[in-house]
């Protein structure tokens, strides 16, 4: 009865209580798609690097990220890989041979990261093969055909067919120079990563070398995602010497960028939230005003205060809580309906880009945020009622009932 | 043994620049059963005189003794407990629960006291019956007339089975019509179930229907007449 009580006594001023509703339910409903924007970001992030280049795991020399010698390769490749074939869980695997070197234009040069790659095994487990926006993928007969970003080819001023040589430190410390033609320009959503990455076939690469087939980096992709950590540390119990590591140990930066996300997320909501206390606080305290002669009836003929307190609070409550529910109805199919379209930030495209991420968002939040959300809710709609509710059981009941 | 021992109450004001004695040195006795009317012009002292007897107000000096129980040994919940129990209220403006229906209204104080639901909704309906409202249970306030509207309130003042009825000033705002109807029902009732009414009127046709008023002047009891 006293549930019933405080709904009505929501609904007695309607215009004031719905107003209070739609302030929760758009702030909340604003919260939930800005967050699920910057998850969706973040997400873009993740995803985007992980196939362009990183794999779910790499493995590497111990020391091959000291300064990315050509000489730090992986010791016994084919061992490594027939011993990765009894790991549960793996879906694909490639080899690469990877180290720094400079790439020549006619008219300028720049520092790039040569890669050499075998291109059917790397398009199991990147999909760098989806971003080629000239040219392409490998497919011409050309042995020195060589794949460079979009943003090197405009600093190096080169076009599809153009010729772009390479230098590099060879395996005993020689200098090498090989030649090569454009076959494709790709572009990913980092310009960064466009300018500075270059992928040849690895048969070319070693025959370059004079050498057999040596890999610096081998990128593993995994069935599901989610079991990451448990299968990185299998991984890396099976090769001890070898130093082997998580997408979100290679990049941390991209792993700190998606749970920052979340945090913004969350802070965003709480600031939202905390702008919504007071509009409670003030509803909640008019509503006391408003009553004060059945307040101080309601005491005078026999209830306690904690009782009305109870009540001052549940009425927050039930307020703040149907406005909750508005708010995360309408966020929650909002972010279903994007999720499933995607929302086109493309006039945003050379800043998100410029961060890795792709203009065309999903958003998506974490079904732990709902809980977080409804557990700040009833935290929130306490707070609010806290003043109101001291100001109601504060009344005398002998002036309350006389008030006009 | 008195119902209401009222001794010695003087009750003084402090919250204006000059002290104010709203009563002075009233002794006064009740018994059960009475239909008493304290009466008095405003500012005579009725409305904190019968805050006093109720609980709602502290004297600054004398005691109320309420069946054996000095009201001001009573404390905090104690004393909400002890009106919740032992004291029913009607008020001049009604008061009731504008978002509950004539029957929400009476069950409420039962809900207060811990009535489980089913008895408290048949004794609700009883009371309303009684009082002549049986076809206006599920009418809320906003659509009752104010002489049902202090029926209701008086149903409800039953409802908690009191050891009396505080009324402050209940027919001031009913025409005549409802003013007579109210008291034939709380004759009735006291002379049906030897309940206790003190009321507060300065309405000379109320005064009228009383078998004992108590006239207060200046915050003292100036005449103290019982009828026959």
């Amino acid at each position: 009865m006293i549930l019933a009580l405080a709904w009505k006594n929501i609904w007695r001023n309607k215009t004031r209580s719905l107003i209070v509703i739609l302030a929760i339910a758009f702030g909340l409903w604003g919260g939930l798609l800005s967050g699920g924007l910057m998850v969706a970001m973040g997400n873009s992030m993740v995803n985007s690097a992980i196939d362009r280049d990183l794999g779910h795991i790499q493995i590497h020399h111990p020391r091959y990220d000291e300064n990315k010698d050509i000489r730090r390769f992986v010791p016994n490749t084919p061992l490594v890989l027939q011993k990765l074939k009894t790991v549960d869980g793996i879906s694909d695997i490639t080899t690469r041979s990877r180290f720094l070197g400079i790439a020549s234009s006619a008219t300028s040069s720049f520092p790039v990261q040569i890669t050499g790659i075998y291109p059917d095994q790397e398009k199991k487990v990147t999909r760098l093969f989806e971003r080629i926006k000239q040219g392409t993928y490998f497919k011409s007969k050309r042995k020195n055909a060589i794949l460079i970003g979009e943003k090197l080819a405009h600093r190096l001023n080169l076009r599809l067919h153009s010729k772009l040589v390479l230098g590099f430190e060879g395996l005993q410390g020689e200098l090498i120079n090989v030649a090569c033609r454009v076959e494709g320009i790709y572009k990913t959503e980092s310009s960064q990563f466009d300018e500075m990455n270059v992928y040849l076939p690895a048969e070319f690469l070693f025959k370059s070398l004079a050498s057999q087939p040596v890999f610096h980096e081998i990128a593993i992709r995994l069935n599901d995602a989610s079991l990451l950590p448990s299968q990185t540390e299998q991984i890396k119990r099976l090769f001890p010497d070898l130093k082997v590591e998580s997408w979100k140990e290679r990049s941390p930066e991209t792993a700190f960028i998606a749970d920052l996300m979340i945090l913004y997320t969350y802070f965003f909501l709480v600031f939202i939230f905390f702008a919504v206390l007071f509009g409670i606080t003030n509803t909640m305290l008019m509503s006391v005003v408003d009553r004060v002669r059945e307040l101080g009836m309601l005491m005078a003929i026999g209830m306690k205060k904690n009782l009305v307190f109870g009540m001052i609070l549940l009425e927050s409550l039930l307020l703040s809580l149907t406005g909750g529910l508005v708010g995360i109805v309408i966020g929650g199919l909002t972010l279903k309906l994007t999720n499933h379209s995607g929302i086109n930030l493309s006039i945003f495209k050379a800043s998100l880009e410029s961060f890795g991420s792709s203009s065309i968002l999903y958003p998506t939040l974490p079904t732990e945020m709902y809980l977080m959300l409804t557990f700040l809710i009833v935290l929130i709609a306490n707070l609010a009622a806290i003043m109101p509710a001291i100001k109601a059981i504060r009344l005398e009941p002998a002036r309350a009932i006389r008030t006009v | 043994m008195a119902l209401i021992k009222v001794e010695n109450l003087t009750k003084i004001y402090n919250t204006t620049a000059v002290p104010v004695k709203a009563l002075n040195n009233v002794s006064v006795e009740f018994e059960k059963g009475e239909f008493t009317a304290i009466v008095g012009p405003s500012g005579s002292g009725k409305t904190t005189f019968l805050n006093m007897i109720g609980g709602l107000d502290k004297p600054s000096e004398g005691q109320i003794i309420v069946d054996g129980v000095k009201l001001a040994d009573l404390k905090g919940s104690k004393l909400v407990e002890y009106r919740l129990h032992h004291i029913g209220f009607v008020f001049q403006a009604y008061n009731l629960i504008p978002v509950f229906s004539a029957l929400e209204n009476v069950e409420f104080i039962m809900l207060l006291q811990g009535v489980p639901k089913k008895e408290r909704q048949q004794r609700a309906r009883e009371l309303l019956e009684a009082v002549g409202l049986g076809d206006r249970l599920n009418n809320r306030p906003g659509q009752l007339s104010g002489g049902q509207q202090q029926r209701v309130a008086v149903a409800r003042a039953l409802a908690s089975r009191p050891e009396f009825v505080l009324a402050d000033e209940p027919t001031a705002n009913l025409d005549s019509k409802s003013a007579d109807d109210l008291l034939d029902l709380m004759e009735n009732l006291n002379q049906k179930y030897n309940m206790t009414f003190i009321f507060s009127t300065h309405d000379a046709r109320v005064i009228k229907r009383a078998r004992r008023v108590v006239t207060l002047r200046d915050g003292a009891v100036v005449n103290d007449q019982t009828s026959n």
